[in-house]
């Protein structure tokens, strides 16, 4: 293969036929803004599950904007997302059943303040 | 459209058509992408399952030089994508030279990145971190989680650094067509997009 027109990709890729260039620096520099927004939120004094909730909230809406237009999930054929995008969500719904397990462990811990002697053994 | 567009684009070489309309090997690179996104996601629930456990869990981090240290790469980071973008474009528009130099900027971007992580990493370990120690006293689980999950996602990235730079060098030689380009800038993305989970969950949920 050695001609120009032999390396360039099928007619009508979306890479080719996708948004301007434009478009893809404004979601740069709106990835950028929500990147410092995460970064003032956690130093706005915020507990820790009220900060979770605003950081994976914003990590998702930067997720959304990376797959809609750098990856172009956007302008492909819908069957595209429709066959990936609910597996991948049912798989990590699905991982959300450790969390019963994980807040059980916080009510098994030992006082902090308890003996130190092993239990049944000798000081 | 010429028969040979029809068989490269819409259609497969039996004839039939494609349902998602592109190469199988973007397909492909899809569902990678999915069971990755599903690989990380199970590290990253692992990482919440150790913390909400763990009543020592210690957060060590600072805004300098640690968080300052993270928002460069990020910034780093996101840049490559665009880079990469621009590539992808000029590949498609048949211009050979112009690729590959966003090519090598979204290479040299990539193994910034590496280089800013390595860094934080030796910092952290003279400082007495490994994935069993904790010099802070809490949780070891918290040098195990930091260096599992950090240290998986630098391995993508230079994974993907040595990939575009073969993919580069193949495709300036001609050996490879634009689409190439195209398949192996979808797992940049993606590694730009596993970033903005890890940033906030590891990096700014730890800052004392």
């Amino acid at each position: 293969m050695s001609g120009t027109a032999e390396r360039t990709a099928p007619s009508g890729s979306v890479a080719e036929t996708g948004p301007g260039f434009r478009l893809y620096v404004l979601v740069w520099a709106g990835l950028m803004c929500i990147v410092v927004v995460e970064v003032l939120l956690t130093y706005a004094g915020l507990t820790a599950p009220a900060l979770l909730l605003a950081l994976l909230s914003l990590a998702f809406i930067e997720a959304a904007l990376a797959l809609l237009y750098f990856m172009h999930l956007r302008y492909e054929r819908p069957i595209l997302f429709w066959s990936l995008i609910p597996a991948l969500v049912f798989v990590l719904v699905l991982f959300d059943h450790l969390w019963p397990d994980a807040f059980r462990l916080t009510s098994m811990r030992l006082p902090v303040s308890t003996s130190t002697t092993p239990r049944g053994g000798t000081p | 459209m010429s028969h040979a567009e029809l068989t490269l684009g819409e259609v497969g070489v039996a004839g039939e058509a494609r349902p998602y309309g592109f190469r199988t090997k973007k397909l492909v690179m899809w569902l990678f992408i999915i069971a990755d996104a599903a690989t990380f996601g199970a590290i990253l629930f692992a990482y919440g399952y150790v913390r909400v456990g763990s009543a020592d869990w210690s957060r060590p981090f600072t805004f300098v030089p640690t968080i300052r240290n993270g928002i460069v790469m990020t910034f780093v980071l996101l840049t490559s994508s665009l880079t990469m973008l621009r590539a992808v474009r000029a590949a498609m528009a048949g211009r050979v030279g112009m690729a590959v130099r966003w090519l090598g900027a979204t290479i040299l971007l990539g193994a910034a990145f590496a280089g800013l992580h390595l860094r934080e990493w030796f910092a952290m370990i003279a400082e007495g971190w490994s994935l069993t120690r904790n010099p802070l006293g809490g949780s070891p689980l918290f040098g195990a989680a930091f260096f599992g999950i950090t240290g998986l996602h630098l391995l993508h990235v230079i994974a993907g650094v040595v990939a575009i730079s073969v993919v580069t060098i193949l495709f300036r030689r001609g050996r490879l067509d634009a689409s190439y380009i195209e398949t192996t800038g979808l797992y940049w993305h993606f590694v730009d997009l596993v970033w903005m989970f890890v940033f906030p969950l590891v990096y700014l949920m730890n800052v004392r």
